[in-house]
């Protein structure tokens, strides 16, 4: 493995395929930064470019994007609180209350720590599992996946114990959205009102771009001002303390890997559940999680470090059995195939060495990421000074524009406008917007998952317990439940008691 | 140069500008490859030197490419790829689609892809003569109900008169093959070009083999299963136009569309790739479509 690791380094250290990877990186930064747009994007965009590449080019340019989507698409989640890309919106949660207290350079500063420390991370555990990559893969079926998606839901929608019913009520809409459209299992649609658009479901992207971003240019422009609350107290210098802070909180980071790595490594599940459980498991074991989603640098440093770790864990199923792990892998899945690559077990065995090659690829291209993000803090960061009245219109135009490239649709832009509205009202009545979109991903999970499973257990409840993967998915299930449940029982049967008492 | 010109004489002025070719399927995935590699192919065997764009236009499963199609100008600078049977099969639904199939001005017949009946590699059921026998309904996996992989699941088992249930909504072929594998249930119909990787590598075994005939004595045809009309149980890849073509461009596209698929560098690709294509002119298209539209009439009954 040594051998074939230096060989695929020396292959990607030419001038000419290190040209390409940074040429990656920029596009992908790029990308990354507008909201809406993302490495999909990206990706489909170059597909028709790399046809005449030699193979470790076009993937060393693959790469560049990938690993560099993750850090512009934080950037923007942290200064405008609109995620560039959908697993980027978890960094919204503590990144934008930071950048409001003028530490967005140090919000910054811990994502370009924590991104790349993920990715390694993340490539360190691609390469130990890569010869068990296909029993991992095999261990989720229907029933696993119903319960993951449960243990998601949960998970995030009872992470707040002092606002459970409020958190369980915004999992129940996002549930509600998550069933419109049409049923994969049975072929029905639903709740979709005669409307062609709604045919095919809430798409993902114009809803987070909606419920984060375009609610909060909404509450901006509302309240006037500028998104840092008081613009003497912006530290454009607070670089290193962001960096210091990542590397004192390396626990977090290694939690945070290990969650994007695993969970990356599901097929259909996707990148924005693992920053999302990433941000929520960080939370719950700090001492005082009520202070998350106030400008924890924690909050920052969970979801970004398994942001670049599940694109390693991603490669997996997309590798070894050609499902890819989520879209962005669907259209690398696209440039395999062009290069006379079928995904599958046999690729192991035929392009090991061009899969090492795109291994060390993410590598450099998150490393690279971080360094060119660092260097333009200064100015992104300056982008938290602009007036509301100015800057809020010209973020809401940017999203939407990038709402509509991506199917050309104009029932997205509605969507996103109308989900807008919905995030701001939501945010001045004090309701979560975190369970609604975990709910909204991992509904038709949890709905095919559990269907399937009646089908395939013919209508035995068992099923979900047949195996040590689901037994291990139930019982986390329950701690994860008790977690919240206990400590908000406790204090509602401690106000009961001081009533009598006063 | 005087070559290109004595070429354009003969084709007469057309082709003037680039030619889009409506791809049904997101950008990425095996089709969109297989169609742009051709694409790149046509391009160098086209009269006046202009350029083959390809355009994803993904949706309704394929419906949303062929309504494009159907709708465009008959001028040859708008054609596309008609995956058959998952754009007829609607259109004998009788659900509203947009588009006439026997009114497509047919050119090509890229590729025929037959549906091997596969299990899993370690599965008891060795032949086809065990799947009656398990005493039990034998478990199939597919897309969603109205899927072409559902479709052809009943038509066979119907067929075969075996006892069965259908797990669906599995994501894409892809998908429902990763579920074999795993022992989610017993048996798929799965694409020649989808299975061939896992055929090979053994996760999965073809116990019988539909839309072609078997070469090798383990697994059956449909003529050795005793149901020879399902022969024809197969996907397969057409390119048209827009209806109404003239004649002389249909001419010119078919006989480039042709080239295109004999080409040295597109064979290279193939060979690489482990794609295959049978190419067909423009009667056998429209024939065989007219031949796949009555043979799925008859198992109406599974259609709705």
């Amino acid at each position: 493995m040594i051998d074939l690791l230096s060989q695929a380094a020396s292959d990607l250290l030419s001038l000419q395929t290190m040209l390409f990877l940074v040429l990656g990186v920029g596009v992908g930064l790029i990308f990354g930064v507008i909201p809406g747009l993302g490495g999909t994007t990206a990706l489909a965009i170059l597909l028709p470019l790399t046809f005449g590449m030699q193979v470790i080019d076009a993937f060393a340019m693959s790469g560049g994007i990938m690993g560099a989507v993750a850090m512009g698409g934080s950037i923007s989640a942290i200064l405008l609180n609109a995620p560039g890309t959908a697993p980027s919106a978890a960094t919204c949660l503590d990144g934008y209350p930071l950048a409001k207290q003028g530490r967005a350079a140090e919000a910054i500063g811990a994502v370009a720590t924590a991104s790349p420390l993920g990715g390694l991370f993340g490539v360190l555990t691609l390469l130990l599992v890569l010869p068990l990559a296909r029993e991992i893969v095999l261990l989720f079926g229907p029933p696993e996946f119903f319960l993951l998606a449960v243990f998601g839901i949960v998970t995030v929608a009872m992470s707040d114990s002092s606002n459970l019913l409020r958190g369980l009520i915004a999992a129940g809409v996002g549930l509600m959205l998550a069933f419109i459209g049409y049923d994969a299992v049975h072929g029905g649609v639903r709740f979709a009102f005669a409307s062609d658009y709604l045919w095919d479901g809430i798409p993902l992207i114009p809803s987070l771009v909606g419920l984060f971003g375009m609610a909060e240019m909404i509450g901006l422009s509302i309240k006037g001002g500028t998104v840092a609350a008081d613009t003497a107290t912006v530290r454009v210098d607070g670089v290193l303390t962001g960096v210091r802070a990542t590397l004192h909180n390396w626990k977090v980071v290694i939690r945070g890997s290990v969650i994007g790595t695993l969970i990356g490594a599901i097929p259909g599940v996707g990148g924005t559940v693992a920053t999302f459980i990433a941000y929520s498991t960080t939370k719950k074991a700090d001492r005082d999680p009520e202070s998350f989603g106030t400008g924890r640098i924690e909050g920052v440093i969970a979801p970004e470090s398994a942001n670049n770790a599940k694109d390693s864990g991603a490669l997996l199923p997309t590798l070894a059995f050609g499902i890819p792990g989520g879209a962005e892998m669907a259209v690398f899945l696209g440039i395999l195939v062009l290069h006379g690559m079928q995904p599958g077990p046999a690729m192991f065995v035929d392009h090991i060495q061009d899969v090492y090659g795109l291994i060390l690829a993410l590598t450099f291209a998150a490393v690279l990421a971080s360094i060119i993000g660092l260097l333009s803090v200064r100015w992104l960061a300056a982008i938290t000074l602009v007036k509301g009245q100015i800057l809020a219109p010209v973020v809401i135009a940017v999203s939407l524009v990038g709402v509509y490239a991506i199917n050309s649709r104009p029932g997205d832009v509605v969507l996103a406008a109308v989900l807008g509205v919905l995030g701001h009202l939501m945010i001045r009545f004090d309701f979560p917007r975190l369970p609604l979109v975990i709910a909204l991903i991992l509904g038709e999970t949890a709905e095919r998952g559990f269907q399937q499973s009646m089908m395939i257990g013919q209508g035995d409840w068992r099923i979900f317990v047949h195996s040590p993967t689901s037994i291990v998915m139930v019982l986390l299930i329950f701690v994860s439940l008790s977690w919240s449940v206990v400590p908000y029982l406790r204090k509602r049967s401690s106000t009961h008691k001081s009533i009598p008492d006063s | 140069m005087a070559l290109a010109l004595v070429a354009c004489g003969s084709g007469g002025e057309y082709p003037q500008k680039d030619i889009t070719i409506v791809i049904p399927y997101n950008p990425g995935g095996g089709f969109d490859t297989y169609v742009r590699a051709v694409a790149r192919s046509l391009e160098n065997h086209l009269p006046n030197d202009v350029n083959v764009l390809a355009k994803n236009s993904p949706g309704a499963g394929g419906r949303r490419g062929a309504s494009d199609v159907f709708r465009a100008k008959p001028d040859g600078y708008t054609i596309g790829v008609f995956n058959l049977p998952g754009v007829l099969v609607p259109e004998l639904q009788k659900i509203p689609i947009g588009y006439k199939l026997s009114e497509i001005s047919w050119l090509v017949t890229m590729g025929r892809d037959p549906y091997a009946f596969s299990v899993r590699g370690d599965s008891p059921i060795k032949s086809m003569d065990d799947i009656g026998s398990l005493g039990r309904n034998v478990l199939y996996g597919a897309t969603g109900p109205g899927s072409t992989s559902y479709i052809v699941t009943n038509i066979i088992n119907e067929v075969l008169g075996v006892p069965y249930e259908v797990v669906t909504g599995y994501k894409g072929s892809s998908s429902y093959v990763l579920g074999l594998i795993r022992g989610d249930f017993d048996a798929a119909l799965v694409s020649m070009s989808t299975a061939r990787p896992y055929l090979e590598s053994g996760d999965i075994r073809a116990l019988a083999i539909f839309g072609s005939e078997s070469e090798d004595p383990d697994i059956a045809d449909a003529d050795n299963l005793g149901v020879p009309h399902l022969g024809d149980l197969s996907v397969v890849r057409m390119i048209g136009g827009p209806p109404g073509l003239p004649e002389d461009i249909s001419a010119t596209l078919e006989e480039a569309l042709l080239a295109a698929m004999e080409d040295p560098e597109f064979k290279v690709w193939l060979q690489d790739t482990g794609n295959q294509v049978q190419p067909k002119g423009s009667a056998d298209t429209a024939k065989a479509v007219s031949a796949m539209s009555e043979f799925y009439e008859n198992f109406e009954q599974f259609l709705n």
